[in-house]
């Protein structure tokens, strides 16, 4: 089934979930976290191109290995990604968020390489599960109502793919995952097409992501900002590129973000919203679809990932540091907390797209393509969105969060940051500049090769004018400092209309059913009871006079089955999702390895 | 609880340093000085390859940036949050 020199990155991940709750409790098993990331990099740049790891299931062709230029680039800042996300959560001893977190990241390889859409569709289950405990395992009130809120929601998006998927299969009669023509695209393909932007968070099916993000562990959603959305970006490019209603829908994203984010108090909020903003970057490049464009959405998901796991884990450092990410109760901390502002700086220079950092040499790339495809109000959206982007997560959270004109902060305990989480930061950051000073390390593993040479960054047009448009822009947060100034209030969104159809569906599903269940309860009771009660006097008198002491063993065992069962259905829906990752990676082992 | 002479390192120090007055004033100036002279270059360095048809015009990006910024935030703040703002605890769930 596998042929011996491709090596999928998800399995190591998934062997580490598996082992590490049985691995002893002396907390020398962190170290062995890192090898799953180190054998997916030398997986990723050791993998050669074509369809690998393909095995028959109920007459179907599963390919679980696709590597092709767009599979590897993703594949590529995944792996890199999950060394720098590991290394920063190496201090939590809380497995769970480990195995949770290894799962998701298993999941996220899986989807970029699968060849077909029921392979995609298992890895896209596995990474809703896995991102759900990153939610959950922060164990507040507040996180636990998140994290069913966010499963509910992807699971709904999950069947509309799912129900794209089979509707696909009746006509053309294969789950080959490849690209979809959108001249006469068909409900299939806009089911399909539905549940990526789910996970793409595509106003206004985002919600679900500024609800859930901040929400997360500290390590935990430095995890998700890089994979789900950027799964999805990549299920859109292989796809639906050159789908004009997604160069509508990522110029829609990228401005309606930076509104959001230019509101928000929540510092992880802030950036939550950003990833909606950015995303739509890469959603409006695929839409647009020529090389340029595809070229420069899979150049800005890649530096994309490194620098907003950068801002999320200097995010998470102020709020593990300091207890809380509200800027409204921060500022003056500079001087107390400098390395983490200096390395957010870059991470916030690089998502402005600064000279010299990554987001100046793949945010422009997707807009000069932009443009020359004569999509002017995409490429002047974009634009727009690149000043709300520097005032929001580069000036505005920095700002209260570090400054906020108030004096050094003397007064606050902090609690010291472990060395690992800088260290983490450290790799993205170096990574950012590197790839902002040599744009040639991104762009030589861009999936359309062709096109890199039509774009040029460091121009000094390009240069003077990102300066100018961020210079001015910063003029502007000047002025407007006292008017952005965060408070606590939360900031309605389309969540709120989530909040009413799950509500009505409660409403017009669970009270006819419960009413229902009510009558079954009272038959039950008079007549089912009764009869059970007399079948059972029989069956007891039968056994006495005829069985007894032939299969007292059996019942022994039903009755532990049955206590067994009862154990299990103690109405926690935590538990029953957590049986649920149990139950399907032991289908899994078995169709990977059994067959 | 910390106090102000607690070891910050250099950068730390550095960082504390620059939040007087006269510094807060030099910073400033750096900042406006940087401006003006990306403004003044581009009254020399033009776009060879503008987009938007606007953009052909010097002083386009500056002017650009300044006030979609301006707009953006007095929209966003003055116009749209005052709408769609609820308490925090608006949906019970904190």
């Amino acid at each position: 089934m596998a042929t011996s020199d491709f090596f999928h990155p998800s399995a190591a991940f998934l062997m580490m979930a598996v082992i590490l709750p049985f691995l002893p409790g002396n907390r020398r098993w962190k170290w062995l976290l890192l090898l799953p990331p180190i054998a997916a990099i030398y997986a990723v740049f050791t993998n050669q191109p074509g369809d690998h790891l393909s095995l028959g299931w109920l007459g179907q062709t599963l390919k679980l290995g696709h590597v092709d230029a767009l599979s590897t680039v993703f594949a590529q800042v995944f792996a890199v990604m999950s060394l720098a996300g590991l290394i920063y959560s190496l201090h939590v001893n809380d497995k769970g968020q480990h195995v949770a977190a290894l799962l998701y990241v298993a999941g996220g390889f899986g989807c970029v390489l699968a060849g077909d859409y029921l392979s995609l569709f298992a890895f896209w289950e596995l990474m809703s599960l896995g991102s759900t405990f990153l939610v959950m395992l922060n164990r507040t009130r507040e996180s636990v109502l998140a994290s069913f809120r966010y499963f509910l929601y992807h699971t709904l998006g999950g069947l509309i793919l799912l129900a794209g998927i089979l509707l696909r299969y009746r006509l053309a009669n294969s789950f080959d995952f490849g690209p979809i023509p959108a001249d006469g695209a068909q409900l299939a393909d806009w089911l399909i097409l539905t549940g990526f932007c789910v996970n793409a968070a595509v106003v206004p099916l985002h919600a679900w992501l500024p609800d859930a993000y901040p929400r997360g562990t500290v390590t935990g959603s430095v995890f998700m900002c890089a994979f789900t959305t950027k799964t999805a970006v990549y299920v859109l490019a292989r796809a639906f590129a050159g789908w004009e209603i997604l160069a509508a829908a990522g110029t829609v994203m990228a401005v309606y973000g930076v509104i959001y984010a230019s509101m928000e108090n929540n510092a992880r909020r802030i950036l939550s919203y950003h990833i909606v903003s950015q995303v739509g970057y890469m959603v409006a490049g695929i839409g647009v679809g020529t090389a340029m464009t595809i070229n420069g959405a899979s150049a800005h998901a890649y530096a994309h990932i490194l620098y907003k796991g950068l801002l999320f884990m200097g995010a998470g450092a102020v709020l593990f540091s300091t207890g809380t990410a509200k800027l409204d109760e921060l500022g003056g901390l500079a001087a107390r907390l400098p390395w983490v502002m200096v390395l957010y700086m870059v991470a916030a220079l690089s998502i402005s797209g600064m000279p010299l950092f990554n987001g100046f040499v793949s945010k422009t790339m997707t807009i000069a393509g932009a443009a020359e495809a004569h999509r002017t109000w995409v490429a002047l959206g974009l634009e727009l969105a690149a000043v709300g982007t520097f005032i929001s997560v580069g000036l505005k959270l920095p700002y209260f969060a570090f400054w906020g004109g108030k004096p050094t902060d003397y007064q606050r305990a902090l609690k010291p940051i472990p060395a690992n989480m800088y260290c983490g930061m450290a790799i993205l950051a170096v990574l950012c500049v590197a790839q902002g000073l040599c744009p040639e390390i991104l762009y030589r593993y861009l999936p359309r090769p062709e096109a890199v040479s039509e774009f040029q960054p460091w121009t000094v047009w390009n240069v003077l004018q990102a300066v100018m448009l961020l210079g001015f822009s910063g003029l502007a947060f000047y002025f407007m400092r006292g008017v952005i100034a965060p408070h606590k209030a939360l900031n309605l969104d389309f969540d709120l209309f989530y909040r009413l159809i799950g509500r009505s569906v409660l409403f017009f599903v669970c009270r006819p059913l419960a009413f229902f269940d009510g009558l079954w309860t009272n038959v039950w009771n008079t007549v089912g009871l009764r009869l059970l009660k007399a079948f059972g006097l029989g069956t007891s008198v039968f056994d006495k006079k005829a069985i007894d002491g032939v299969v007292d063993g059996s019942a022994k065992s039903v009755s532990f089955i049955g206590h067994l069962g009862a154990l299990v259905q103690n109405g926690r829906l935590q538990e029953y999702l957590g049986l649920t990752v149990i139950l399907a990676l032991l289908i899994m082992a078995f169709f990977w390895y059994g067959l | 609880m910390s106090s102000s002479n607690e070891n910050k390192g250099f950068l730390g120090s550095f960082l504390a340093a620059q939040l007087t007055p006269g510094r807060i004033k030099l910073w400033r100036g750096i900042f406006f000085a940087v401006l003006a002279l990306a403004a003044l270059l581009n009254l020399v360095i033009k776009n060879h390859h503008p987009h938007f048809g606007y953009d052909k015009y010097p002083l386009f990006w500056p002017v650009f940036g300044l006030a979609a910024g301006l707009i953006l935030v007095l929209v966003v703040k003055k116009i749209i949050q005052p709408l769609i703002k609820k308490p925090e605890d608006y949906y019970g769930d904190i």
